[in-house]
């Protein structure tokens, strides 16, 4: 069967659950190797795409650190297969949402959104996987085609320099308006494509023998972050087009069932690699957690901080959680900011920062006395600091 | 002040050539030694050169001028900002809130609500904040901090400010500029600007 026809017997398989022969279901397609452009228009498309990966190679925000992108590489290598990861140039651009994409000419974006959300490898590999998956069904192109049968190359130049030109070429304006996202009015896949890219990103995980529940668990979790938010903001409706991801891949509850449901029939592995992730992700997770945090973002935040806290309370997390209450210093924010510095002092006594937010959350509550000792520990182990001048006239007897 | 990142887009897809500042309009010349009433309050300014102001303010109680264009060499005005309110428009209260000042905010909070209202508001990834000090400000005691940060365009920015909290109301003048020429070139007009303030 060709594996176009098998993923589509596939996906019918999914309707009638269990009818098609189960052994087969995730097997992997053969790989054809990485497509080129066919025509004069494709043509035109790799050239500006060539042109928008330049720009994001140059970019700014390109997070250059060779060990975070040898192992970021090494788990789509090991999601995929070597075979098919080999020529794909990945870009881990410092930008807080949750998003990923892969564009026609082999490269990925992955943003420092998406690895702040990952709780091991498996959840990881399953985005990458299927971000690779709707590379290798050369969906965007497909997408590519059929719009160009309404509007002329010129246009599409356009829209494809000006995605190019702002933020790495593949963010978007504004962290709160997705809908403006040059790249989700362009590559907004469609829900059958969705349904192939599930189908053949479980076939990667089925293959590595990666958990395939992490992919479920993955997709549900930026679900329910999205609600949190909507919450938060009193906004009515589940919609989850905001979310940067969905704005490309559209997404509803449904389809958090029947990923669980695909899950549960993918054979294969049980490989998480939590250890793995957390050593890599180490020594960039505060300054995620720090550009998170600042999105002025409490519920959706608040949501996931306590996901990646519900396996472990690790100092950073608790840390966090404490900065984000400060900031929003509700009334009853405070008390609670300062329990979780307490908390994540007694992990780790060395945290400046804790003592500093601690400090600041207690002088704010009017507690002075107790605010003093705090501070004064913070300009101890920090006394170079950028703010300790002002820290000190708090500190100073009035 | 940065206006919406949604203009560059506009702009850059209208055409590339289309990217030079806006002229300013004359109506807008604040003159140097006349001194003006700014952001609709009673703070007031004695500018020792000409300034253009911007039509369009970035917030209710916020004014912004220029000398070269906007984003080049900014002075925002920020007055009577009252606790629960923000210190930009904000685009959607809902989709889009912004920090508010809170009425237990201090002085060392000021940094940390301007960078939230940056990241927030004009979608930037990359901020830092630089050193702060104690200042004296309208007569009472304030905070002079700076910040540095990559907008959209790829270009780095910094910005100096001073700010003061008078019975709970942030009164506020910051300066952005590319770091790169812009900054260090009208610093010091900032600064005089500031040295003329007073508050009736
Ligand atoms: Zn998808």
């Amino acid at each position: 069967m060709r594996p176009m026809v098998r993923l589509l017997a596939a996906v019918a398989a999914m309707a009638t659950l269990g009818a098609a022969n189960p052994e087969r279901e995730f097997d992997l397609p053969t790989y054809t190797g990485a497509y080129q452009p066919q025509n004069v228009d494709e043509r035109g498309m790799w050239m500006v795409d060539d042109e928008s990966e330049r720009l994001t190679r140059d970019s700014r925000l390109v997070i250059r650190d060779e060990a975070l992108n040898n192992y970021v590489h090494s788990v789509l290598c090991r999601a995929v297969g070597n075979d098919r990861c080999g020529g794909v140039r990945i870009y881990i651009l410092r930008v807080p949402v949750f998003n990923a994409n892969m564009s026609p000419n082999g490269t990925m974006r992955v943003y420092s959104g998406l690895l702040l959300r990952m709780r091991n490898e498996a959840e990881l590999a399953s985005i990458l996987g299927h971000e690779f998956a709707h590379f290798e069904m050369r969906h965007s192109l497909d997408e590519f085609r059929r719009k160009r049968s309404t509007s002329d190359l010129l246009a599409w130049t356009a829209v494809l320099g000006t995605l190019a030109a702002t933020y790495g070429g593949g963010s978007t304006q504004s962290y709160g308006d997705f809908r403006i996202s040059v790249y989700g009015a362009l590559f907004r896949f469609s829900r059958d494509q969705e349904r192939e890219a599930d189908i053949l990103g479980f076939s990667y995980m089925a293959e590595a023998k990666y958990r395939p529940s992490a992919a479920s668990e993955v997709w549900r979790s930026a679900m329910n972050e999205a609600d949190a938010t909507s919450t938060g903001r009193a906004l009515r409706g589940q919609r989850y087009d905001k979310t940067a991801f969905f704005a490309t891949h559209p997404t509803n509850l449904e389809r958090a069932d029947y990923l669980s449901a695909l899950a549960n029939r993918v054979p294969g592995g049980e490989y998480e690699g939590r250890n793995a992730y957390q050593a890599a992700l180490a020594p960039w997770l505060d300054q995620f957690l720090e550009d998170q945090i600042k999105l002025n973002d409490f519920a959706g935040t608040e949501y996931l901080i306590t996901r990646l806290g519900a396996e472990e309370w690790t100092a950073p997390l608790l840390l966090a959680r404490a900065e984000l209450y400060r900031l929003r210093a509700n009334p009853r924010d405070l008390p609670n900011a300062v329990e979780f510095y307490r908390q994540a002092l007694t992990l780790n006594p060395d945290l400046p920062t804790a003592y500093r937010g601690m400090g600041l959350s207690l002088m704010r509550m009017d507690r002075k006395s107790e605010a003093t000792p705090s501070l004064s520990r913070y300009l101890e182990l920090k006394p170079d600091a950028l703010d300790a001048d002002m820290i000190r006239s708090l500190v100073a007897p009035q | 002040m940065l206006k919406s990142l949604l203009k560059p887009v506009l702009l850059i897809s209208a055409a590339a050539a289309l990217t030079a500042p806006a002229a300013l309009s004359a109506n807008d010349l604040i003159k140097s030694g006349e001194t003006v009433a700014v952001a609709k309050s009673t703070l007031s300014i004695t500018p020792p050169r000409d300034w253009n102001k911007l039509s369009a303010r970035p917030g209710k109680k916020a004014e912004t001028w220029t000398l070269d264009g906007e984003q080049l060499n900014d002075i925002s005005f920020y007055s009577d900002i009252a606790p629960g309110e923000p210190l930009l428009r904000e685009r959607s209260k809902k989709r889009d809130p912004l920090p508010k000042l809170r009425s237990n905010s201090l002085l060392t909070d000021v940094p940390e609500f301007l960078e939230g209202t940056y990241r927030a508001h004009f979608g930037i990834a990359v901020f830092s904040l630089g050193a702060s000090k104690p200042t004296k400000f309208l007569n009472e005691p304030a905070i002079q901090f700076t910040y540095e940060y990559v907008t959209p365009d790829e270009l780095t920015r910094r910005g100096e400010a001073i700010a003061v909290l008078r019975s709970g109301k942030l009164f506020m003048i910051t300066y952005d500029a590319p770091k790169l020429h812009f900054f260090e070139r009208n610093i010091e007009d900032y600064r005089a600007v500031v040295a003329s303030a007073k508050i009736a």
